[in-house]
């Protein structure tokens, strides 16, 4: 894909209005303690704002918007700040842009590409045109791609997920945490490693075609000691078409078989790696004692010649580790012809852009990604502007200096068009180019060419020092005489037992890291007392959850094992899951609130006020929040059969009392019981059929929340003062006391034959008379009373058909506890119909015969 | 490779009240140690990666609220625990008293589970109620490592820890093995069937 391809695919992303000025791919993002990441930046415009936006893709080039997700948005005004560095060590290749705009900062890693020029430019026109506006502009448009930032996304994935309570579900290996690690370590190397000087030698020889027929220890075997490490390259070593077409030749034996047995004989070498192309060829030995510190061992091969691409030019090269320290070394021939020195620099270019270093699970290394590199070769520089023959008069007379000056690979380095970054030593020795094979006299053929520097060393990389730089005219079989170069350099090398503490200690830094990412909170009451809690009255409290973590955090009442809900009944908590940013807050309210069902238990004994709720922190802690209150006993919530045993008000029966009763509610006969309906029922009734049976909208005027409260607390104390409240506040609790008992007026086992038998008086009538006792007792009092309240219907409005659907819904309550299978509104009419037609039999029709059965 | 970690491990620190369940796993985690008491109302919990035989492990360990209310609740989190630590305190006969009750608590809520004993508060001769020989002795009984430390004075907290993350990491190493075996047996098995059925078409 082309850069215009890819800039429609990045123009989809936006809207036709917002509009993509300029983009960079390959650009990485630099967070705190977090690996490189490649993104994708661009600049965005709309109208008169622009904006840079960061953009994750999933796959490069990305082939469709789909593949892009917009991770940082900055807006470009006049708070936008951009700082461009280069990178000390690379001042070429890398750039750093620091952009800053409300409060965010971002360092991105760039490839120096030509586009580079373009986007920073449109980037600084974006910054001068909004700093000569007069109005800020708004960015209204950016509003849109807000949520799509994952800023917190990398510390995210640092947690070890979790779900629901007490689970450890292990989750699949982070590799951020690993590179993290990598990265750690290696900023912390001096701490672990200290150096040794390790003798390097470097040798080159373009053996032009020739077998080794000499010895070459005068070449590889000169030095006071035995060198740690041989680098070997030649050149030319086969020139017959079958290599160059079939890159097959039995020189590499040969050759490598002569080198192995002319190296220093006073240690023993083994090899490190062998690497060919045509006839280029690069041998790296290394003392045996050294080997099992080696490490990484990848070599490749680039070829620059016919074509750009054939073999007959370019390099190979060998990497490896040495301890804690990354050497590269590198044998190419460059381009032949005086007048080709560009061609050399591109070959030299070439070259250090294709050389590919690949290791599985690592990213390819270039040559420059070493500590240490070392590039020998026929590098085939000539001298130009001067002549041939007072080139061989001035180095005849070792006056090397003057032809120096006109070496064209020192004029090419010293303006950094080739090899820039790296050293060659200062050379002391006769060019080693061009001879007649086997004799030291220059080229004496027709073409008298003028000799060369051709065969050359240079080096990149600290604490490395050459100890010689010479020729070895001796070898005299090539037209060319092997150069050799002696280094000493400085080796890191890992202390194991200090090692093994600074990774300790970087492992505990990222656990303290990936502790202090455990969601945290501080909620400022755990133990909530509702102190008394009475009947249908509500109660508030209120705690508050702080973040006191790093990240956003969520939470969530979650059930305890075995329950159904998170909570009981009684209590409703408002929010139960939220998620609350760092550093905010967030209020929750608990209620308390025990009504008809809930009263029951607590009078039962079969549930008190009293639960532990479990807040449960997304990817973190659990909190106990104990709530605890003491219910208040009441008439409302207890059994008929319990009540017209209670010939005290209840608050006065104690709570182990009311609890066996209730337990034995079903036992009670009326010849045993106080009363034969419950005192509360007939207080209230009697109230009403005494002060308001003429009160217009009886029953239907619902009464005051707080009034009825007090006629509770009149029931349950006993007072001797008159009830309180007014007369539809007596009939309101009439009716919630009636629909709060333990159970229905008429047992819910009943209520299918009831519904059956309602059009017919007489089977309503033999239920009836099978009802318990004390509630048969009760139905037919409240159904005499009403019948009382209808004979005033002149002036209280009554009529028999309100009254029986409102007190049919009573008696024949439903039942909370069986899950009512969703019924059609019109089913549900017809129930409530035949309930109402159940009652209404036993308002207008006289049944005191049931009442004098008894 | 890029690998986190070889094995995870869920730990469980359980003990009476105030014992310094937290105080531990805050020595361990972190290396800190505060003295201010806070409560632990709920259970919490902490990381810490370490390297045993060249494998790396990752400890994932709870903390647990020791109050007497919380018990049904705190029960629930010893599912799936690998290791549990029964923490009492050698200034409170009591606590060491309600060890055996920890320990029934283990046997009702986990499978089979690695087990030390650990005496924290052992920094004040004076105050050390809990003698070692009476705890080394119900230690031998139950055949549970014992451990006296002290979170506050950093002893012997990371040698606990190291012991029971290794009793853990024999444990499923074992149960590898073992399945490893079976596995190899069933191999064995279906190699003579061949066999014999070689014999019989011969």
């Amino acid at each position: 894909m082309n850069h215009e391809e890819i800039l429609s695919v990045v123009q989809e992303k936006f809207l036709s209005s917002e509009l993509v000025t300029a983009f960079l791919c390959d650009a990485k993002v630099l967070r705190p303690d977090c690996v490189k990441k490649d993104r994708l930046l661009a600049i965005v415009e709309y109208g008169d704002e622009k904006a840079v936006f960061c953009l994750f893709t999933s796959c490069y080039p990305p082939k469709s918007f789909t593949d892009l997700s917009i991770e940082i948005v900055l807006p470009i005004d006049n708070s936008f700040k951009c700082e461009i560095d280069n990178k000390p060590s690379d001042p070429e290749a890398i750039l750093y842009l620091n952009l800053q705009s409300r409060n965010s900062k971002f360092k991105f890693e760039i490839q120096m590409t030509p586009r580079v020029d373009n986007f920073v430019d449109d980037l600084f026109r974006g910054i001068e045109a909004v700093n000569k506006l007069t109005t800020q502009p708004e960015f209204v448009w950016l509003k849109k791609y807000d949520g799509q930032r994952e800023d917190d996304f990398i510390a995210q994935s640092m947690v070890l997920p979790r779900s629901g309570m007490a689970h450890t579900q292990v989750s699949a290996p982070v590799a951020i945490r690993e590179s993290l690690i990598k990265r750690k370590m290696s900023d912390k190397e001096f701490d672990y490693t200290f150096t040794k000087r390790f003798t390097i030698f470097c040798g080159t020889w373009n053996v032009n075609d020739k077998s080794p027929v000499i010895p070459l220890k005068g070449w590889l075997c000169v030095d006071k000691e035995p060198p740690d490490i041989y680098a070997i390259g030649f050149q030319e070593l086969d020139l017959s078409k079958e290599t160059f077409l079939f890159d097959q030749t039995f020189r590499e034996d040969e050759w490598y078989n002569a080198v192995r047995t002319h190296v220093d004989p006073r240690s023993k070498y083994v090899k490190v790696e062998i690497v060919r192309l045509v006839g280029m060829m690069l041998i790296v030995l290394i003392k045996e004692k050294h080997m099992s510190h080696v490490r990484n061992v990848v070599c490749d091969t680039v070829g620059t010649g016919i074509m750009g691409k054939m073999g007959n030019k370019g390099g190979v090269s060998i990497r490896f580790d040495l301890h804690n320290t990354s050497i590269c070394f590198v044998n190419s021939h460059l381009a032949a012809h005086v007048e080709e020195y560009e061609r050399r620099n591109q070959d030299f270019r070439d070259i250090c852009s294709r050389t590919r270093f690949v290791q599985p699970n690592q990213l390819p290394k270039a040559i420059k990604d070493h500590d240490q590199v070392y590039w020998l070769g026929d590098l085939n520089y000539r001298i130009t502007e001067l002549d041939p023959s007072s080139v061989k008069r001035m180095v005849n007379e070792n006056n090397f200096g003057p032809v120096l000056e006109w070496d064209q690979l020192k004029q090419q380095h010293k303006i950094s068009n080739v090899f820039a970054g790296y050293t060659e030593g200062p050379i002391t020795f006769k060019p080693t180019y061009k001879y007649d094979p086997g004799t030291d006299n220059w080229d004496s053929s027709e073409k008298n060419r003028a000799p060369a520097w051709c065969d050359r060393i240079f080096w990149r990389g600290d604490n490395i020092t050459q100890l010689a730089y010479r020729s070895h005219p001796a070898l005299n079989i090539s037209d060319h005489k092997p150069v050799s170069a002696l280094f000493t350099s400085s080796i890191r090398i890992i202390d194991e037992e200090k090692y093994r503490k600074v990774y300790e200690e970087v492992i505990k830094q990222l656990d303290k890291m990936e502790n202090e990412l455990i969601p945290q909170v501080k909620v400022d009451i755990t133990e909530i007392d509702f102190g008394t809690v009475r009947y249908l009255e509500l109660q508030v409290r209120t705690i508050t959850i702080k973040n006191t973590g790093k990240l956003p955090v969520e939470f969530e009442f979650i059930k305890k094992l075995d329950e159904s809900s998170f909570c009981k009944d009684w209590l409703i908590v408002e929010p139960y899951k939220k998620c609350i940013c760092a550093d905010e807050s967030c209020e929750i309210q608990l209620k308390v609130l025990i009504n008809k069902t809930s009263a029951c238990k607590m009078n039962a004994g079969t549930d008190k006020l009293y639960d532990i709720l479990v807040l449960h922190l997304y990817g973190g802690k659990d909190i106990f929040i104990t709530v605890n209150g003491t219910y208040q006993r009441s008439c409302f919530g207890c059994s008929i059969e319990v009540l017209v045993n209670l010939n005290i008000p209840i608050r006065e029966v104690p709570v182990g009392k009311l609890v066996e009763l209730e337990s034995k509610r079903d036992q009670y006969i009326s010849n045993q019981s106080t009363y034969s309906i419950p005192k509360e029922i007939w207080f209230l009734v009697d109230h009403i059929y005494l002060h308001g049976l003429k009160e217009p909208n009886l029953f239907e005027q619902p009464g005051l929340h707080s009034e009825v409260l007090q006629i509770r607390d009149w029931l349950d104390s006993g007072s001797i003062d008159p009830i309180p409240g007014s007369i539809h506040s007596v009939a309101e609790a009439l009716l919630l006391l009636l629909e709060s008992t333990a159970d229905p007026i008429i047992p819910y086992n009943l209520h299918p034959v009831c519904l059956r038998a309602s059009a017919n008086y007489l089977q309503c009538k033999q239920i009836v008379m099978e009802l318990p006792e004390f509630r048969k007792n009760v139905f037919l009092y409240l159904c005499e009373f009403l019948q009382e309240a209808l004979q005033h219907n002149a002036e209280n409005g009554l009529d028999a058909k309100t009254l029986s659907t409102l007190f049919g819904a009573i008696f024949l309550r439903d039942n909370p506890n069986v899950v009512q299978e969703p019924q059609s509104r019109i089913n549900k009419q017809i129930i409530d119909k035949k309930k109402a037609q159940f009652v209404h039999h036993f308002l207008i029709n006289d049944h005191s015969d049931l009442i004098f059965t008894k | 490779m890029a690998r986190e970690f070889d094995h995870l491990f869920k730990l469980l620190i359980i003990g009476d009240s105030g014992v310094g369940k937290s105080c531990l796993l805050l020595r361990f985690a972190d290396n800190t140690f505060s003295g201010s008491y806070i409560t632990t109302i709920g259970v919490d919990f902490k990381i810490r990666t370490l390297e045993i035989n060249g494998e790396r492990v990752k400890l994932q360990i709870w903390d647990t609220a020791g109050q007497e209310r919380f018990r049904t609740i705190t029960s629930t989190y010893y599912r799936g625990t690998h290791g549990v630590i029964v923490v009492y305190d050698v200034t409170n006969g009591e606590s060491f008293a309600n060890v055996k009750r920890w320990l029934h608590e283990i046997e009702q809520n986990c499978d089979v589970v690695n087990k030390v004993l650990v005496g924290n508060k052992n920094d004040c001769p004076s105050r050390k109620v809990v003698v070692t020989e009476d705890a080394q002795r119900f230690a031998n009984q139950m055949n549970i490592p014992l451990f006296e430390t002290s979170a506050k004075e950093n002893i012997n907290v990371e040698e606990m820890f190291l012991t029971i993350t290794k009793m853990v990491l024999r444990s499923k190493l074992e149960m590898k093995e073992r399945q490893n075996v079976t596995a190899n047996d069933i191999v064995n098995i279906k190699g003579t069937k061949t066999k014999n059925v070689k014999k019989c078409c011969q």
